[in-house]
C-alpha cells in the first residue's frame, strides 16, 4: 500500500487535527451520495475505500507511538461506509433491478421499454429515469424521477432520487446559481456605505450612530 | 461554438495565470509549426483546455522559458519548454474542428458570412488534410460527430439529451484517446475521461444553444430550446429569460456531472487550473451568456 498520508494528502507531521479534518474532506468529496447513480460510483467507493484504509492506518499506527498515552480515536468505526441504493427494496422489476445494480445497462432498457404503456408505474419511470441518468441523458431523468414522484409521492426512493438532481440543477453541486451571486460581492465598501447611509438616516430623525460625523 | 472552456482568471493565482498563458502561447507556436502561419488564426481557450489536460494526465511536468511572441513581436511571452507531444495532437483537434466550424458556416450563415467561409473553405480543408493523416482516429471521432448531429437535428421530435448526444460522445472518445495505454490505471482512467468529455460535450453543446437562442429565432435556425418551448418572433422577453433559467439549470447538473468524475482524477500537475476552469470558468460562463448579455474578457 502507498503512502497513507499522501493519500490524505497532509504531511507526517500533520497534528490529528489536521488529519481528521483532510480526512472528513475527502470523506465528503467521494461520499456516496456525490455518487448515487452514476456509471463511476465503484471507482468513486474504491477511493473511498482507499482513504479509510489510510485513516485507519494513519491512526492506528499514531496509537501504537503513543501507547500508553491517552488515546483519542476510535478508528474505523468512525470511517464513512458505502450504503447500496437498491437492495433494501421490494419490487415488482427485481429482475431490471438486478441488471442495473450490475451495470447491464442496455439491457435493463431494453427490457424496461418492452413494457406495455399501462403497466408503466411509478416505479417503471423511477427505474427508466435511474437507466437514463447513467446514460447521461439527464434531463429526461429528471423528468422521469418528476413523474414517478407525481404518481407516487409518499416513496422515499424516488423522492431521494429526485431530490438529488434537483439539487445538482440548482447548482448546489458545481455551476452557476444565480441566487447566491449576490453574497460574493460583498466588500468592505459595501460595509462602510452602509454605516454611512444608517448614521444619516439617524441624524435625520435627530439621534446619531457615528458620533464624528 | 468556441472559447467556451476557460479558467476564470480573477480566482487564478499569477504563478497558474503565466502557466496557462505558457501552454496557449505554446499552443500557438505549435499550431504555426505544424500547420502554417494561418492556422495560428485556430487557437482556442478550448484547445489549450484540452492541451493542458493532456498534460496534467502525463508523467513529465512543464517547465517554462521566456521568449518573443511571433505574431506580435513587441509582446513577450512566457511558453512551456515541454509537452511537445501533446500540443500536436492539441493542435490537430484545433484545425479540424475549425474546418468543420467554417463548413458549417456555408451553411448556416447570411451573406457575408457564407462568403467569408466559402474563401476559408478550401484552405482549412488543406490544412484539416494534414491533420486527419497524423491523427486519422480523431479526424474520423470529428466527422462522423458532425454527421451525426446534422441528422439529429434533422428530426424534430425529439429531446433536448437527444440533440446533445453527439456532441457529447464526440468529446467523450476524444477524452478516452488522451490516456497512455501504459497506464498502469488505464482502464479505470479512460472511463473516467469518458465521463469528462461525455459531459463536457454536452455543456458546450447546451450553453452554444442557450447564448444563441435569439438569433436562431431571428434567422429560423435550429435550436433545441426553441423546439422545446415553441418560441417565436412574437415571444417576450420574459418567456426567454425563463427558457434561459431552465438551460441554467441542465448545464447545471451536467457540470455536477464533470464535477464527480474530476474529483476521482488525480493529476501530476495543473490540477487547481482545470479544477478552476471546471468549477468556476463554466459557471462564469453560464452567468455571463444566460443572466447577462456582453462577454467579459479574460
Amino acid at each position: 500500500m502507498s503512502d497513507p498520508y499522501k493519500i490524505l494528502g497532509v504531511s507526517p507531521n500533520a497534528t490529528d487535527d489536521e488529519i481528521k479534518t483532510a480526512y472528513r474532506q475527502l470523506a465528503k468529496k467521494y461520499h456516496p451520495d456525490n455518487y448515487a447513480g452514476s456509471p463511476i460510483a465503484d471507482l468513486a467507493s474504491e477511493k473511498m475505500k482507499e482513504i479509510n484504509e489510510a485513516y485507519d492506518t494513519v491512526v492506528a499506527q499514531r496509537k501504537r507511538e503513543k501507547a500508553g498515552g491517552y488515546s483519542s480515536y476510535s478508528s474505523s468505526n468512525n470511517t464513512y461506509g458505502s450504503n447500496n441504493n437498491y437492495s433494501n427494496y421490494s419490487s415488482g422489476f427485481n429482475d431490471i433491478r438486478n441488471l442495473i445494480l450490475v451495470g447491464r445497462i442496455a439491457d435493463a432498457e431494453m427490457l424496461l421499454n418492452g413494457v406495455p404503456a399501462e403497466n408503466r408505474n411509478a416505479e417503471w419511470h423511477f427505474l427508466k429515469g435511474t437507466v437514463l441518468y447513467k446514460r447521461g441523458w439527464l434531463e429526461e431523468a429528471f423528468n422521469n424521477f418528476s413523474r414517478a414522484c407525481q404518481m407516487d409521492p409518499g416513496n422515499a426512493e424516488y423522492r431521494a432520487a429526485l431530490n438529488q438532481v434537483t439539487n445538482q440543477r440548482n447548482g448546489y453541486y458545481g455551476g452557476y446559481n444565480p441566487n447566491v451571486g449576490r453574497a460574493n460581492n460583498f466588500s468592505g465598501c459595501d460595509v462602510c456605505s452602509s454605516l454611512i447611509c444608517a448614521d444619516c438616516c439617524c441624524e435625520c430623525m435627530g439621534g446619531d450612530l457615528i458620533s464624528c460625523c | 461554438m468556441f472559447g467556451y472552456i476557460r479558467p476564470q482568471k480573477s480566482e487564478l493565482l499569477v504563478r497558474e495565470y503565466e502557466q496557462y498563458k505558457g501552454v496557449y502561447c505554446a499552443l500557438c507556436r505549435q499550431l504555426g509549426k505544424s500547420y502554417g502561419i494561418i492556422s495560428r488564426l485556430t487557437l482556442s481557450y478550448d484547445c489549450t483546455f484540452y492541451a493542458l489536460l493532456l498534460m496534467a494526465l502525463s508523467d513529465e511536468c512543464c517547465e517554462f522559458e521566456k521568449g518573443r511572441c511571433t505574431v506580435n513581436p513587441l509582446k513577450k511571452c512566457i511558453f512551456c519548454k515541454t509537452g511537445e507531444k501533446e500540443l500536436i495532437k492539441a493542435s490537430a483537434i484545433s484545425v479540424i474542428l475549425t474546418y468543420f466550424k467554417i463548413r458549417d458556416d456555408v451553411v448556416d450563415s447570411h451573406f457575408w458570412g457564407k462568403l467569408r467561409a466559402y474563401l476559408l473553405l478550401p484552405i482549412a480543408s488543406s490544412i484539416r488534410k494534414k491533420a486527419a493523416r497524423d491523427f486519422p482516429k480523431m479526424d474520423k471521432i470529428i466527422s462522423s460527430a458532425m454527421e451525426k448531429q446534422k441528422l439529429a437535428e434533422s428530426d424534430k421530435n425529439s429531446v433536448m439529451d437527444f440533440y446533445a448526444e453527439p456532441s457529447a460522445k464526440m468529446l467523450g472518445e476524444i477524452f478516452e484517446l488522451s490516456v497512455d495505454k501504459t497506464d498502469e490505471n488505464y482502464t479505470q482512467k479512460v472511463r473516467v475521461l469518458q465521463q469528462i468529455g461525455y459531459f463536457l460535450g454536452r455543456w458546450v453543446y447546451l450553453i452554444d444553444a442557450g447564448d444563441d437562442i435569439e438569433k436562431d429565432i431571428k434567422n429560423g435556425s435550429f435550436n433545441p430550446y426553441i423546439l422545446k418551448y415553441n418560441l417565436n418572433a412574437t415571444s417576450s422577453q420574459e418567456d426567454i429569460m425563463e427558457v434561459k433559467k431552465y438551460a441554467n439549470q441542465a448545464l447545471n447538473l451536467t457540470i455536477s456531472q464533470i464535477t464527480a468524475a474530476l474529483n476521482i482524477l488525480d493529476f501530476n500537475c495543473y490540477d487547481t487550473i482545470i479544477k478552476n476552469v471546471i468549477f468556476k470558468g463554466l459557471p462564469e460562463i453560464q452567468k455571463e451568456l444566460l443572466y447577462k448579455k456582453e462577454k467579459m474578457h479574460v
